[in-house]
C-alpha cells in the first residue's frame, strides 16, 4: 500500500522514514553509485530539510519497498540546483501546477517476476498511482522527474511512458540520469492501473484476496 | 479564470483585496485569505475578505500566533483539508470562534513555496454539505493553486528584498515557445515546428505564465515583449 509522509505527519511514520532513507542508500549509493551521502545507512539530502512529501510503498510485511520524493517546483528543488546539469544549463521549469519528483527507487530484490504482486513492475507502478492521485487531488497537471534509463524503460513499459523529456540525460555515478515530464491525469493512471491489475485503492491497507495470492 | 491579473494594477492592499474577493466569487467560495512571512525581517503580510468583525477578534487575540492554518499547513506541499488538523485547544481557540462570526471550518489552506525560501498561505472556505464541498475541491484545485502562486509572487514582488531579484528567468525553450505563440501558432503547431508534444508546449507556456507573473498565455505574451524576452511579430 502507499503512504504519503510529510512533515505533517512524520511523526506517525519515523519507522518508515527510517526503512525509506535505507531503501534509498542501497539504490542510490549502491546499486546506481551516484554521489550521495550516506550516514548510518541511510541516505539524506539537504532537500530531505525542505518539507518534501514522500510517496512510500509498504509491502504486507511492512518494509519499505518503493518511494518517490515531491517538491513543489515554484520553490527550491533539485532541478534548480543539483540536477542542473541535466537542463544544459537552461533554467528549471516553474508553475504552481507542476511537481517535481525524485530519488524515485524499487527495491530490485523484491522476489516476484512480471506483473505479480511485489514484483518491480507492481511497485513501480503502485508509486506511480499514489503519487499521480495524490497530484490531481493536489490540482497539479504534470510531474517532471528525474529518473535512470532502467526506470525509464520500466515505465515506458508498463503504460506510462513519458511525455517528454527537458534537457539531455547526463553521466551521474554508474548510469546516466534524465529529467522526464509525465502529465498527471486520470487517463494515465487509468493506463497504469490497466497494465499493472492494480485496481484497487492504492492508500487503503486492504487488499483484494485475487491480488494477494 | 476570470479575474484581476496583479501584474497590469498597482501593488496594493486594494488590489490584494479585490484578487480575493474575485477569486472567491469565480471559484465558489465564501471567504479568501492570504498570508506571508518574509524569511528575513520576520515580517507578516496578510490580506482577508473576512467580515470586519472577525478580523478585529483575531488581531486582539492574536490567534496568528497559533493558528494552525498558519503554522502546520505549511509543512505540506499539497492544498491541506482543514479536516487533517488536530482538533487540539490551539485549533478550538481559532475554529470555534470563527463560528460565531459565521466562518465555517469547512476550508483548506494552499501552500505556497518561493524560490528564496519564502513561503506564502492561501486559505479559503465555504459552507456547504461535505458532499458538494469534496466535488467543489475536486473542480477548483487547479485554479485555486494558480491563483495562489500569483498572489504570493505579485506581494512578494512589492516587498523590498525579493523585488529587487524580480521575475525567475525563462529558458531558451519557454521564450522559444513564446515567441511562436506571439507568431500566431497554435500549441500543436508549435508542438510540430520544435518537433516536440503538444502537452510539452503547454508545460512549457504553464511556466512561462508563472513566471512572468501573468494568468493568460496573451498576458504572459504581452509582458515578455515588454520585458524585451521576445520580439514582437
Amino acid at each position: 500500500m502507499i503512504v504519503i509522509v510529510d512533515s505533517l505527519n512524520a511523526h506517525e511514520h519515523s519507522d518508515l522514514l527510517i526503512k525509506m532513507h535505507q531503501l534509498r542508500a542501497q539504490v542510490f549509493s549502491g546499486r546506481l553509485g551516484w554521489d550521495v551521502k550516506v550516514i548510518d545507512g541511510m541516505e539524506r539530502d539537504e532537500f530531505d530539510e525542505l518539507d518534501p512529501a514522500h510517496v512510500v510503498s509498504v509491502d504486507d510485511e511492512g518494509r519499505v519497498v518503493g518511494c518517490m520524493r515531491l517538491l513543489q517546483t515554484t520553490g527550491p528543488h533539485m532541478l534548480t540546483d543539483v540536477f542542473s546539469c541535466l537542463l544544459d544549463g537552461e533554467p528549471p521549469l516553474r508553475s504552481a501546477r507542476v511537481w517535481e519528483a525524485t530519488r524515485f527507487c524499487v527495491d530490485t530484490n523484491l522476489p516476484g517476476r512480471g506483473i505479480a504482486r511485489n514484483s518491480i513492475s507492481y511497485v513501480t507502478s503502485e508509486v506511480m498511482i499514489g503519487a499521480f492521485e495524490y497530484g490531481i487531488a493536489a490540482g497539479i497537471s504534470d510531474a517532471v522527474a528525474v529518473i535512470d534509463p532502467v526506470m525509464n524503460r520500466v515505465m515506458k513499459r508498463s503504460g506510462n511512458a513519458p511525455y517528454g523529456y527537458l534537457g539531455s540525460p547526463h553521466a551521474m555515478g554508474k548510469v546516466t540520469a534524465l529529467a522526464a515530464l509525465m502529465d498527471c491525469s486520470d487517463e494515465r493512471i487509468a493506463r497504469i492501473r490497466e497494465f499493472s491489475g492494480i485496481h484497487h485503492d492504492v492508500f487503503n491497507v486492504s487488499v483484494p484476496e485475487v491480488i494477494r495470492k | 479564470m476570470n479575474i484581476i491579473d496583479l501584474g497590469t494594477v498597482p501593488s496594493s492592499s486594494e488590489n490584494y483585496l479585490t484578487f480575493i474577493e474575485q477569486m472567491c466569487d469565480t471559484l465558489e467560495l465564501d471567504f479568501g485569505s492570504y498570508a506571508s512571512l518574509n524569511p528575513v525581517t520576520g515580517a507578516v503580510h496578510g490580506y482577508a475578505n473576512y467580515p470586519n468583525a472577525w478580523k478585529s477578534h483575531y488581531i486582539k487575540k492574536s490567534l496568528h500566533r497559533i493558528d494552525p492554518a498558519l503554522h502546520k499547513a505549511g509543512l505540506s506541499i499539497a492544498p491541506v483539508d482543514w479536516q487533517r488538523f488536530e482538533r487540539d485547544q490551539k485549533f478550538k481557540s481559532v475554529f470555534f470562534p470563527a463560528e460565531d462570526f459565521g466562518i465555517t471550518s469547512q476550508g483548506l489552506t494552499v501552500p505556497i513555496r518561493g524560490p528564496y525560501g519564502d513561503r506564502g498561505l492561501l486559505s479559503v472556505t465555504r459552507s456547504c454539505s461535505t458532499e458538494e464541498w469534496e466535488k467543489l475541491k475536486r473542480h477548483i484545485m487547479g485554479n485555486l493553486q494558480t491563483a495562489a502562486v500569483h498572489l504570493h509572487d505579485s506581494v512578494m514582488r512589492t516587498n523590498g528584498l525579493i523585488g529587487a531579484l524580480g521575475y525567475s528567468a525563462l529558458s531558451s525553450r519557454e521564450k522559444e515557445v513564446l515567441q511562436w505563440v506571439a507568431a500566431g501558432k497554435l500549441q500543436q503547431e508549435i508542438g510540430d515546428i520544435l518537433a516536440i508534444s503538444h502537452r510539452t508546449v503547454e508545460i512549457h507556456l504553464r511556466s512561462s505564465r508563472d513566471k512572468l507573473g501573468a494568468l493568460t498565455t496573451v498576458q504572459a505574451v504581452g509582458r515578455a515583449i515588454g520585458m524585451g524576452l521576445i520580439h514582437p511579430s
